[in-house]
């Protein structure tokens, strides 16, 4: 390698971290003026940047989250109507690499360290979008009493193989109250399950209102 | 997604059940005992139930007892998920009468020929197939379906048990929608083109409160049914479940239901639909209702080719009604802020309303069917139409293909506005293409053991 060689791809390499750096800059500029504007006392304001907030991304979605914990019901409530505005905003045709990053984002939500609440709701978020490198995490809630019917759910919307087989192992390891539920999710998608009848139009339900005499 | 079928042991379970639920009240004699299954007997006298009774549902009941009263049907139970509301209604419905506010032991009894439902919407599809599949005939609110995968389920379990299904647009059914439909059949307006449903906004809900515990006399879990859970809010419920997109699915799907099924109807276009769909809105800016409050929905269709469109628009952008002196047989026009304007290349016609009043402008009621022109099915009434399709076997008004065809326009409308984006449809197929996300969202994975 000649001395000309090495100064252009040093160059090169400084020139990638100073935009790179920019990126970045710009990036938290923007998740920092929409999370200003989620927090905003104005519904107004509130609403122009939850609808706006599909095109910040991934690095808006751990910020985002967060806020969804605020106090205030219409600042928590903003904050998870731009969390959707993403998803929804990265399901379009040609946003895959976009898509990616929102799902890893979004995986990392699905942890110990979040409210039951954030974490169904970013169940959900994943229903609509989520790939089979996300299966893993969403069927291990399937173990999480608060969690594994809604985390059932989505595994019966995503298609493919992975959410099947996720589907099939979370059967035999589930205990005998979540077992029905399961199969239920496993009949949907055209899986025969013996053993466990549906019991869809058993009345469980009594009222305490009398008739007329 | 494949649905599978637990005859035989729900056959067992029914039995069973309704055998020893008639040890503790008396039943009735079902019309249907000495006649082909679903269909009605010599005793032509059919015992209804009604499923949900608050609202449109308490016009139903109300309606029926008229009907009891005058010796047309029996009314065997009452469903409610309102214990409050259960109470007060059993009182209208008299003496005989049994209250429950779990459906499904209505759907045990055998004496039961038929069944009004009229729940909030993400219950229509599910209490639809499951009364269905328990041989009962129903007369379903609209819209008929919150969800595309819920549609097929509903037109499969209809022609599978062979029961006779009515959905409540029953603007079809009205005598100005006859008249109306006549004239535009027998080309007064020429070509039909374009048809532009118009109406006013969706609400906002300008009084959010947080989360709490439900009232004691409601059953929460029961209200939610196929939703996913999540804590009660008051927001949610009475009424107000139309301004939730997951429940009511806001005006598009309300009267949406309405104005466009009777576009599908004149138009001739029931079991077609469109290519591409487009929408666009204006969000609310708080609280937790979140359908659109203004929208612009564009629907193409092809072969023949015509659009429709569904436009929610301020107040003073609606056409102005029609003066009337109150004489004409449809008297005033009470609800001017809907309807549609149908655009052909001979003129335009409107009407207001398309839903229990539905006004045609004067051209088309003072219009005379010449000789040689060509009639059109004129409906003896919403419910009739119903109780002739119970008894005769033939095709209702709003039957259960028609509606699903019209839910899924509110569906598709209202998940374009949604994801922001174009959709396109595949009528055959009926099934949305080329975007895995929308797709995904034909269907709504439901909550145990509230499913299809």
């Amino acid at each position: 390698m000649s001395n000309n060689k090495l100064t252009k791809g040093a160059l090169t390499a400084v020139a990638a971290g100073v935009m790179a750096g920019t990126a970045n800059a710009a990036e938290n500029k923007a998740v920092d003026k929409l999370i200003a504007k989620i927090k905003d006392k104005s519904d107004k304001v509130r609403a122009e940047a939850w609808l706006g907030a599909g095109e910040v991304g991934a690095p808006a979605v751990r910020p985002l989250a967060a806020v969804m914990r605020d106090k205030e019901l219409e600042v928590a409530r903003a904050a998870k109507r731009g969390l959707w505005k993403i998803v929804r905003y990265v399901g379009r045709r040609g946003k895959g690499d976009e898509k990616r990053a929102v799902i890893a984002e979004l995986v990392v939500l699905l942890g110990d360290d979040q409210p039951a609440p954030v974490r169904r709701e970013v169940l959900w978020m994943l229903s609509e979008i989520a790939r089979t490198k996300s299966i893993e995490p969403i069927a291990a809630l399937l173990s999480n009493e608060e969690l594994r019917e809604d985390a059932r759910m989505v595994l019966q919307r995503i298609p493919g193989r992975r959410s099947l087989a996720a589907l099939r192992a979370g059967l035999k390891a589930a205990p005998k109250d979540f077992k029905i539920n399961i199969a239920q999710s496993l009949r949907q998608r055209g899986v025969r399950v013996r053993g466990l009848p549906c019991v869809k139009l058993v009345p469980t339900k009594k009222t305490n209102v009398k008739p007329v005499k | 997604m494949k649905r599978t079928k637990q005859l035989n042991r729900r056959e067992f379970l029914a039995g069973a059940a309704a055998g020893a639920a008639a040890m503790s009240f008396p039943y009735l004699v079902p019309s249907g005992v000495l006649a082909a299954r679903g269909r009605t007997g010599v005793n032509e006298r059919l015992t209804m139930a009604h499923i949900g009774v608050g609202g449109m549902g308490g016009y139903h009941l109300r309606d029926m007892v008229k009907r009891r009263d005058r010796g047309e049907v029996n009314i065997a139970a009452v469903c409610d998920i309102d214990e409050k509301r259960l109470a007060g209604v059993v009182k209208t419905a008299g003496a005989g009468v049994q209250p429950y506010r779990d459906y499904r032991y209505i759907l045990e009894r055998k004496d039961i020929d038929a069944v009004v439902i009229a729940t909030p919407d993400h219950w229509h599809g599910v209490q639809m197939v499951h009364a269905a599949e328990c041989g009962k005939h129903v007369y379903v609110e609209k819209p008929a379906c919150c969800t595309i995968e819920e549609g097929k389920a509903m037109v499969a379990a209809a022609k599978e048990n062979k029961v006779s299904v009515q959905v409540g647009s029953q603007g079809r059914s009205q005598p100005e929608a006859y008249l109306a439909h006549r004239y535009l059949v027998n080309g007064n307006i020429g070509h039909i083109s374009r048809v532009d449903c118009f109406h006013y906004p969706s609400p906002e809900d300008n009084n959010p409160v947080p989360d709490s515990e439900p009232p004691a006399e409601l059953d929460w879990d029961m209200w939610l049914g196929p939703l996913r859970w999540r804590p009660y809010n008051k927001r949610y419920c009475h009424g107000v479940f139309r301004w939730l997109l997951e429940s009511g699915g806001g005006q598009i799907r309300d009267r949406g239901a309405h104005v466009m099924s009777c576009a599908m109807w004149w138009m001739g276009a029931d079991g077609t639909g469109p290519v591409t769909i487009k929408a666009t809105g204006t969000a609310p800016k708080k609280g937790l209702w979140d359908s659109a409050v203004l929208m612009d929905v564009t629907y193409t269709f092809k072969d023949p080719d015509w659009v429709l469109t569904w436009r929610q628009m301020p107040h003073e952008k609606l056409p102005p009604a029609e003066k009337r002196t109150g004489k004409e047989p449809g008297g005033r026009i009470s609800r001017p802020g809907y309807g549609a304007i149908y655009r052909g290349d001979k003129g335009e016609f409107i009407h207001w309303g398309g839903d229990g009043g539905t006004w045609a402008e004067k051209k088309a009621r003072e219009w005379q069917l010449p000789a040689g022109g060509k009639d059109v099915y004129k409906s003896p009434g919403h419910k009739e139409d119903w109780l002739k399709g119970i008894k005769t076997g033939a095709r209702t008004i709003m039957n259960i293909e028609a509606a699903v065809g019209v839910a899924n326009l509110c569906i598709l409308g209202n998940l374009s506005y949604m994801l922001d984006r174009e959709l396109k449809w595949n009528q055959d197929k009926q099934e949305i293409v080329g975007d895995d996300q929308a797709r995904r969202m034909m269907s709504r994975p439901q909550r145990h053991p509230y499913h299809l």
